[in-house]
C-alpha cells in the first residue's frame, strides 16, 4: 500500500469510529432519560404522600391539588400520635417483624443448606412436595389457616397467631437452598477432613459465605412482613394488638377519611423499611447478582 | 506405618439420569508406605471416588480399607489422619491465609504456640510467609495452590491426598509445581496418594501408577514398567503421547501379514506366540519405533514400509508424522534433524524388536 492509501484509510477509519462513538453516546443518553423518567415515577407517589402529610384537612382533598402545601403541618403527624395507639402498632409491627426475619433467616438457611448440600434418603422427593406447595394460592389456605389459629389453637389476639403461619416460608427456603447450591461442595469436604463438626461447618464456613444471600433474604422477609396487612387484620381485633397497616385503617371512619393522619402514619411506616434496606444495601446489590458471576 | 490398603471394595453410585452404576469395582491394592502412588485414567474411571474413599468422604458399597493397620471402613475424615489437596482448592475464602492453613489444627483444639509453629514452618517451605495475612482472593493461581498444600502439610498426616491439583493451572506453572511437589514429597518422606488424569503427571510423579478405566484396576506399576510391558491394550494406549499405534494382522510363521505389509518378527519373540500362529493378533508399536530411514546409517533388510505421509505435525524438536496402514491412522515421532514433507512417499522402518502384541478379543498383552 502506498503512503497516500494508508492517509486514505486512516481518515476512513477515524470517521467509523467518530460514528460509533456517537452511537453509543445517543445509545447512553437514551437509556439515562428512560432511567430518570422511571425514577421520577417512582418517586411521585412517595413524595405526594410525604406532602400531603404536611397538609391540613382542606388543603388535601382540594382540587386542583396543591403540589406545595402553602401553610405547611404537623398537625396530621399529631393526630397520629393523639388519636391511635400508634407508637404500639410500630412496636407490634416490629415484633413481628423482626421475630419472623431472624425465624425466616436461621430455619430457611438451615433447611437450604440441607437440601441442597446434605444426601439424605427422600431429599428429592420432600423438596418437590415443598415446590409444590408454592403453587397453592394464600387464599385457598386462608381459611384452614384462620380456622386453625383462631378456633382450634385459639390463640386469635396474640403474637403466637401473628407469627406462626410464616415462621418460615417455603419460598425462602427455595431461595436458601439455591444459593446454598452454589456454594462450593468442596469447601465442605475440606471442613470434614479439618476435623470440623457438621453444625461447625454450617456456623464457620457455610454462613460466612451466605451473608449475601442471607441478607437478601432477611430484607424481603422483613419488608414483605412489615407491609403485611390481611393476615393481621384476619387475626387482631383489640387496639393493642395491631400492627402499623391495620392500625392506619382506624382513620377510615363510617363516612369520612382522616387522609392527613393517614399520610402521616403511612410516612412513619416507610421510614424503617429506608433504614434497613440503606443498612443492608451493600448485601442486598451482592445478593441479587449471586450465581451471575463465577467467583 | 502409612499404608493405603483397598481390600475388594466396590462402590456403587445411585444416578438420576443413569440408574445404578459402580464407579469403582472390586479394586484390590496396597499403596506402601511412603510411596507416591498416582490415580490415572480418562474421567469417571473411579480415580476420584478411590481417592474419596481413602478421605472418608464417600463410604465404599462393600469391601474394606485399611490405613496403616487400623480398618477406616466407618471412620470419620477427622479420624483417619489424612490431608487432601482439592482441585479448586477449597482455600475457605472469609478467612486469611493463616487462618485457612490454621483451621484443622484449631479444630483438633492443638496448642497455640504447637499451630503457629507449623504455620510459620509449612510457609518457609512453600514460601508463602509474606501473604499469610491476606485472604485467598488476593492470590495468584499457583499461590492458592501452595496455600493449599500448606494446609496439609501443617497437618503432618499419615497420608496426602491430591485430587488433580494441578489441572486449574496454566502449563508453565504446572511444570514448576510438579517439580515442587515432587521435591516436597522427598523432603515430608510421607505417602502420597494423587489423582490426575494428566499421564504427563503421572508418569513424572508417581513412584507407582494405578491405570484405572471404567471402575475397574487396569495395571498397578512402575511408569517406566507400564510404558515397557502394558497389560493390555487399554494401558498401552493411554500411557505415552502420542499413544502407542495398533494395527489388525494375522501371525504367520515368523511374519505379521496386515492388509498392506508383511512384518518380520523377530526369533527370539516367536516362541511367545506360538500359541498364536494362524490367528489375529493386534500389533502395537510406539510412535518412537517407527524411524526415518533416513536417519539410519544401517540399511535394514525387513520391516521398511513407504507411506504417503498425510500430516506434519512440528514440536519444536521433533516432528509428529501421520499416515495410514489400512484403515488405520498411524503416528510416528521423528527427531527434528531430518524433516519430512505432507503428502510425500517415505520409507520409514518399523522396529519390530520394540513391538507388543495384543490378543483382539481379550485385549490383553500375549505373553
Amino acid at each position: 500500500m502506498t503512503t497516500n492509501q494508508q492517509q486514505i484509510q486512516l481518515q476512513l477509519d477515524e470517521k467509523k469510529d467518530k460514528q460509533r462513538n456517537l452511537w453509543k453516546k445517543t445509545g447512553l443518553a437514551l437509556i439515562y432519560v428512560v432511567l430518570i423518567i422511571w425514577a421520577v415515577l417512582t418517586f411521585i407517589p412517595l413524595i405526594w404522600m410525604f406532602v400531603s402529610s404536611l397538609k391540613d384537612s382542606t388543603a388535601i382533598t382540594q382540587v386542583p391539588p396543591q403540589l406545595i402545601p402553602k401553610q405547611p403541618t404537623l398537625d396530621a403527624y399529631q393526630r397520629v400520635f393523639e388519636v391511635g395507639g400508634f407508637a404500639r402498632w410500630f412496636l407490634n409491627s416490629l415484633i413481628v417483624s423482626t421475630i419472623l426475619t431472624i425465624s425466616n433467616v436461621v430455619l430457611a438457611s438451615l433447611a437450604g443448606y440441607a437440601f441442597a448440600k446434605l444426601k439424605f434418603p427422600g431429599r428429592h422427593t420432600i423438596f418437590w412436595i415443598l415446590l409444590g406447595s408454592m403453587m397453592i394460592p394464600g387464599q385457598i389456605t386462608l381459611i384452614p389457616l384462620y380456622i386453625l389459629i383462631v378456633n382450634t389453637f385459639q390463640i386469635a389476639d396474640t403474637y403466637f397467631a401473628l407469627v406462626i403461619p410464616t415462621i418460615v416460608t417455603t419460598a425462602n427456603i427455595f431461595l436458601a437452598r439455591q444459593f446454598m447450591a452454589s456454594l462450593p461442595s468442596s469447601l465442605i469436604d475440606a471442613a470434614r477432613i479439618d476435623a470440623c463438626s457438621e453444625p461447625k461447618i454450617f456456623w464457620k464456613v457455610i454462613l460466612p459465605m451466605a451473608k449475601p444471600g442471607l441478607a437478601v433474604l432477611g430484607i424481603f422477609t422483613f419488608v414483605a412482613n412489615w407491609n403485611s396487612f390481611f393476615w393481621p387484620f384476619l387475626v387482631t381485633s383489640s387496639n393493642e394488638m395491631r400492627t402499623l397497616q391495620v392500625g392506619l385503617t382506624s382513620f377510615r371512619y363510617q363516612y369520612t377519611a382522616d387522609y392527613g393522619a393517614m399520610m402521616a402514619g403511612a410516612v412513619l411506616t416507610a421510614i424503617p423499611m429506608f433504614i434497613v434496606f440503606l443498612v443492608l444495601q451493600k448485601y442486598f446489590l451482592k445478593g441479587i447478582t449471586i450465581g451471575a458471576v463465577k467467583g | 506405618m502409612s499404608e493405603v490398603r483397598f481390600v475388594q471394595v466396590s462402590k456403587e453410585f445411585e444416578d438420576n439420569n443413569k440408574g445404578k452404576f459402580m464407579a469403582v469395582k472390586n479394586a484390590d491394592f496396597t499403596i506402601r508406605d511412603k510411596e507416591f502412588m498416582v490415580f490415572v485414567g480418562p474421567s469417571g474411571c473411579g480415580k476420584t471416588t478411590s481417592l474419596r474413599m481413602i478421605a472418608g468422604l464417600e463410604r465404599q458399597t462393600s469391601g474394606d480399607i485399611y490405613i496403616g493397620d487400623r480398618i477406616v471402613n466407618k471412620a470419620h475424615p477427622k479420624d483417619r489422619d489424612i490431608a487432601m489437596v482439592f482441585q479448586d482448592y477449597a482455600l475457605y475464602p472469609h478467612m486469611t491465609i493463616r487462618e485457612n492453613m490454621s483451621f484443622g489444627l484449631k479444630n483438633l483444639k492443638r496448642p497455640k504456640s504447637e499451630i503457629d509453629e507449623k504455620v510459620t514452618e509449612a510457609a518457609r517451605i512453600l514460601s508463602l510467609e509474606t501473604l499469610l495475612d491476606r485472604k485467598p482472593r488476593e492470590l495468584s493461581g499457583g499461590q492458592r495452590q501452595r496455600v493449599a498444600v500448606g494446609r496439609a502439610i501443617v497437618r503432618n498426616p499419615k497420608v496426602f491426598l491430591f485430587d488433580e491439583p494441578l489441572s486449574n493451572l496454566d502449563a508453565k506453572l504446572r511444570v514448576q509445581m510438579r517439580i515442587e511437589l515432587s521435591e516436597l514429597h522427598k523432603r515430608l518422606g510421607a505417602t502420597i496418594v494423587y489423582v490426575t488424569h494428566d499421564q504427563v503427571e503421572a508418569m513424572t510423579l508417581g513412584t507407582r501408577i494405578v491405570v484405572m478405566n471404567q471402575g475397574e484396576i487396569q495395571q498397578i506399576d512402575t511408569p517406566e514398567e507400564l510404558y515397557k510391558n502394558p497389560k493390555n491394550m487399554f494401558v498401552a494406549g493411554f500411557i505415552g503421547s502420542p499413544p502407542m499405534n495398533f494395527v489388525k494382522g494375522r501371525l504367520e510363521g515368523n511374519t505379521i501379514q496386515t492388509a498392506e505389509h508383511v512384518f518380520f518378527v523377530p526369533e527370539h519373540m516367536l516362541s511367545t506366540y506360538k500359541a498364536y500362529q494362524g490367528k489375529e493378533v493386534t500389533l502395537g508399536i510406539r510412535p518412537e519405533d517407527i524411524l526415518n530411514l533416513e536417519q539410519l546409517t544401517v540399511q535394514p533388510a525387513h520391516n521398511i514400509i513407504e507411506p504417503v505421509i498425510k500430516v506434519v505435525e512440528h514440536l519444536g524438536s521433533e516432528f509428529l508424522v501421520y499416515f495410514s496402514i489400512g484403515e488405520e491412522t498411524i503416528v510416528a515421532k521423528f527427531n527434528a534433524d531430518y524433516p519430512v514433507k505432507a503428502f510425500t512417499k517415505q520409507q520409514l522402518y518399523v522396529n519390530m524388536d520394540k513391538m507388543t502384541l495384543f490378543d483382539p478379543e481379550t485385549q490383553f498383552r500375549i505373553s
